[in-house]
C-alpha cells in the first residue's frame, strides 16, 4: 500500500518536471516584467506627439502579447525587482508624411519611421536589441504609423527566446 | 445608335453633376467653423487620441482646467484627469487630415474615374494637436495626445502654463509636421 503510494507520488513528480520542461518559451518569458523606457529621440527631430504614440501604444501592444508578468510604465517606483528587463527605444530615422497625398498620389506621403529597441536588465546587460519599422503608406492618419511600429516591436519581442531568469 | 448616345451623355452629366456636389459638400466640410477660440477656464471641444487612461482613443470630448485639473469628458458622463502640478511638458504641433472619416473615404474609394482623388485634394483640414507628459502618483511617465482645432492649442497651453503646468521650453512653436517629406535620420 505505502509502496503504490510512493510509486503515485514520484509519478506525479516526473510528470510535473516533464510538463514544466515542455512549457513554450512564452510562458518561460513570464517570469519577466518589462519597464517601458521614454522614446529617445536621438538625433532625429521628431515630433513630441509621434514619441509620446509611439511608447503609449508600446505599453499596450506588449500586454497583449503576455509575454511578460507585468509591463510597468518608465519612472515607476513598483518596477524595483531584478526580474525586471527595460525595453529603450531610440528613433533612428523618421519620415513624416501626409495623409493628404496619400489619398491623392497613392504612391507619395508615407510616414516612416525606425527605431532600435534594446531589453536590458538593470545591470546594462543587453538580453535582445533589434531595429524595427513603422510606416503608414495608404490608409489611416500619421499616427498610425507609431501603432504599426509597436505591434512589430512587440511582435519581434514575442518571436525572441528571452534567457531564462536566474532565481 | 444616336439615343445610345444621348443616353450616354445622360449619363456622364449626372455623373459630373455628383461630382462637383460631392467636391462642394467637402470643401465646405473642411472649413473651420469658427475663428473664434474658446477662453481659458470654459471647455473645448476636442478628440482624445490615446493616452488618457480609460478613455478610448479617438473619442470626442470636452476637455476643460477645473481647481488645478485637467479634465477630459465624454458626452456619456466618463472622464479622466490628471493635475496641472503632475504635467512634465506641454508640446504643440500641427497636424493635416482628411474629414468625413471611413464613411468619406468609402465614397472617395468609390468615386470613379479617379475622381476620389480630386475630392481628397480639397477634403483636408488643419488642426492642433497638444501633446501633454505627466507623472501618475506611482512616478510612471504617461503621455497623452488631444487634437483641437486650429488655434485652440495654444489658448489652451496659455492657460495651462498659467495654472503652473510645467513646460520644457516655453518658446517651442507649432511644428509643421507636414513638411514635404523632410528625411530625419540620426547618425
Amino acid at each position: 500500500m505505502k509502496a503504490g503510494r510512493k510509486i503515485q507520488s514520484a509519478v506525479f513528480v516526473i510528470a510535473a518536471l516533464g510538463t514544466l520542461a515542455a512549457l513554450p518559451p512564452r510562458l518561460l518569458a513570464q517570469t519577466w516584467s518589462v519597464q517601458v523606457d521614454k522614446v529617445d529621440p536621438g538625433d532625429v527631430n521628431i515630433e513630441p506627439a509621434f514619441r509620446v504614440a509611439i511608447y503609449e501604444n508600446l505599453l499596450v501592444e506588449l500586454a497583449k502579447t503576455k509575454q511578460f508578468k507585468q509591463v510597468y510604465r518608465g519612472g515607476d517606483h513598483n518596477a524595483g525587482g531584478p526580474e525586471v528587463l527595460i525595453l529603450k527605444t531610440t528613433v533612428q530615422k523618421y519620415t513624416p508624411g501626409s495623409e493628404t497625398r496619400r489619398a491623392v498620389t497613392t504612391v507619395s506621403g508615407a510616414t516612416k519611421l525606425n527605431v532600435r529597441s534594446q531589453l536590458t536588465t538593470r545591470e546594462g546587460q543587453v538580453v535582445l536589441e533589434r531595429v524595427v519599422d513603422g510606416n503608414v503608406r495608404f490608409f489611416g492618419g500619421n499616427l498610425r504609423a507609431t501603432h504599426n511600429l509597436a505591434r512589430n516591436v512587440a511582435g519581434t519581442i514575442k518571436k525572441s527566446e528571452l534567457p531564462a531568469r536566474t532565481l | 445608335m444616336m439615343e445610345k448616345i444621348a443616353r450616354f451623355e445622360r449619363s456622364r452629366r449626372a455623373l459630373d453633376y455628383l461630382l462637383l456636389l460631392a467636391l462642394c459638400a467637402t470643401c465646405l466640410m473642411a472649413q473651420n467653423p469658427s475663428g473664434a477660440v474658446s477662453a481659458s477656464g470654459s471647455a473645448i471641444h476636442v478628440t482624445h487620441v490615446l493616452g488618457f487612461e480609460n478613455i478610448a482613443n479617438n473619442a470626442n470630448g470636452q476637455l476643460s482646467i477645473q481647481e488645478h485639473t485637467l479634465r477630459f469628458q465624454k458626452s456619456d458622463g466618463s472622464n479622466a484627469h490628471v493635475g496641472v502640478d503632475t504635467i512634465q511638458d506641454l508640446s504643440l504641433g500641427v497636424e493635416d487630415k482628411q474629414v468625413g472619416g471611413t464613411a468619406m473615404a468609402v465614397g472617395r474609394a468609390a468615386t470613379p474615374y479617379g475622381g476620389g482623388r480630386l475630392i481628397s485634394l480639397f477634403s483636408h483640414k488643419k488642426y492642433d494637436t497638444l501633446t501633454v507628459e505627466y507623472r501618475d502618483p506611482n512616478g510612471g511617465f504617461h503621455g497623452a495626445v488631444f487634437q483641437l482645432d486650429k488655434g485652440q492649442g495654444q489658448v489652451l497651453k496659455d492657460a495651462l502654463v498659467a495654472e503652473g503646468a510645467h513646460v520644457t521650453n516655453l518658446e517651442n512653436q507649432p511644428t509643421k509636421p507636414n513638411a514635404p517629406e523632410a528625411k530625419n535620420e540620426g547618425r
